[in-house]
């Protein structure tokens, strides 16, 4: 058999060899290795090109994307004003009733450089890193609603764990009824967020917007994830599986927010 | 050196294209293989070894930017490099059917292998069927006439074949 192949072909043979063994041993043991460290370097090594490739869309789309931003900061400052007013009573309430406040957020500004995954971007690729004050496990937003989190930090860069990662799980509640949940991504049979683990005698209707609860200590509480766009029964019958719509444009990111997590709950992935 | 420095460049402007500019087009449903078109490039213009090589290199690259299954893709590339860099003797590789054709099959074969796992294994095949032949079909139809394009573009702007310089017998 070995003589069967010219000395050339039989190289090349024993070659493909080595690379089948390799791939069906990363894939049997790979998520052992230090995988963090080796996409650190590559994520650096990549930073800047992503950088100069992003800067042409970026700049095709400043212009329009300013006029809107001046148009939205004007109904935004009348919102706040109104805003301030209901805040300053539901503070005060909340003191009467005994109840905890609510956790003033920190936002740490930071460019996306790159998204990761098929079809679905997975993850992305941040511009700023440990050096600036990211940690493992942070939460990250947009002006429209959460993102995901941190999930690997490097000296000057990070990674999020997008929603539509399959292993990014979130607890969260739907606004004004309080309905609990746990947001997860599905890939089949079409892609999409669910909320899940939510019983039938809890009543959800379609449009209502959907908040992280806080009860997951990586999130803080009332960040707007998505709105209600469909209902139905989940996979053995027991509980309600709710499609929601993302609140945040995931597939069109420019600029993030960091939000620092609490103190005892930073740096753990 | 400089066949190791086009080597290089080569999967650096790949891995580019797929995290910057094809990834909004993905997003909505249109997944340009382009992985799988440069892997059949390699082949096609190097032969086997070189196609295996930068299939494996590349499909390594990818699977550690994905962060999951770590070697789903450089298995599957390394070996559509080397069967396709093997094919290539008997090919007319300047065809622009034959390429329309093999980079059609390799992207097919690339979406076969590697959804599954974005479905959960062979449990999540059963139930996800549709979505996992809408990938391949799309993916296929989607990557070979724009790769076949780009290559007949190709040889226009030079003015010489593409795959003129592979060996009289490569691998």
């Amino acid at each position: 058999m070995g003589g069967f192949l010219p000395p050339a072909e039989r190289r090349s043979s024993a070659l493909v060899a080595l690379y089948v063994a390799t791939s069906l041993l990363l894939l049997a043991a790979g998520e052992r290795l230090p995988q963090a460290m080796l996409r650190g370097v590559g994520a650096a090594v990549f930073a800047p090109l992503d950088r100069v490739i992003m800067a042409a869309d970026r700049v095709t789309g400043s212009w329009r994307e300013n006029r809107e931003l001046h148009q939205r900061v004007a109904v935004l400052e009348l919102e706040n004003s109104r805003m301030r007013t209901l805040a300053a009573e539901g503070r005060l309430l909340r003191e009467q009733l005994g109840l905890p406040g609510y956790q003033d957020l920190t936002l740490r500004p930071a460019e996306v450089l790159a998204l990761t995954g098929e079809p679905h971007a997975a993850s992305a690729t941040l511009s700023s890193g440990a050096q600036h004050g990211v940690r493992s496990g942070d939460a990250v937003v947009t002006s429209d609603g959460l993102v995901g989190r941190i999930g690997e930090v490097y000296p000057w860069l990070s990674r999020v764990v997008l929603l539509t990662d399959q292993n990014a799980a979130v607890a969260c509640e739907v606004e004004s009824t309080g309905v609990l949940g746990v947001l997860r991504f599905a890939p089949a049979p079409r892609p999409r967020l669910v909320l899940t683990l939510v019983p039938f005698a809890d009543t959800v209707i379609v449009g209502q917007r959907i908040l992280t609860s806080g009860l997951s200590r990586r999130y803080p509480r009332g960040i707007p994830v998505g709105r209600v766009a469909r209902l139905g029964t989940a996979d053995g019958g027991l509980t309600q599986e709710i499609e929601v719509t993302p609140a945040a444009r995931l597939t069109r990111l420019r600029h993030v927010f960091v939000i620092p997590g609490p103190a005892d709950a930073r740096g753990t992935p | 050196m400089k066949g190791l420095g086009a080597f290089l460049i080569g999967m650096i402007v790949v891995l580019l294209l797929r995290s910057t500019a094809l990834s909004p087009l993905a997003a909505r449903g249109i997944v340009v293989d382009v992985l799988a078109f440069a892997t059949v490039f390699w082949a096609l213009r190097h032969g086997a070894v070189w196609g295996a090589t930068f299939g494996f290199m590349i499909g390594l690259a990818a699977d550690l930017d994905a962060t999951h299954w770590m070697g789903r893709h450089a298995l599957v590339l390394s070996i559509v490099g080397y069967a396709i860099g093997r094919l290539a003797r008997t090919l007319e590789r300047e065809s622009g059917r034959t390429q329309l054709i093999i980079i059609g099959l390799a992207v097919a074969v690339h979406q076969a292998w590697v959804v599954p796992f974005e479905l959960g294994g062979l449990a999540g095949v059963g139930s996800g069927w549709p979505y996992l032949l809408g990938r391949v079909f799309v993916g296929a139809l989607a990557t070979a006439p724009v790769a076949a394009l780009l290559l007949v573009a190709a040889r226009r702007l030079t003015g010489r074949s593409v795959f003129g310089h592979a060996l009289v017998h490569p691998g």
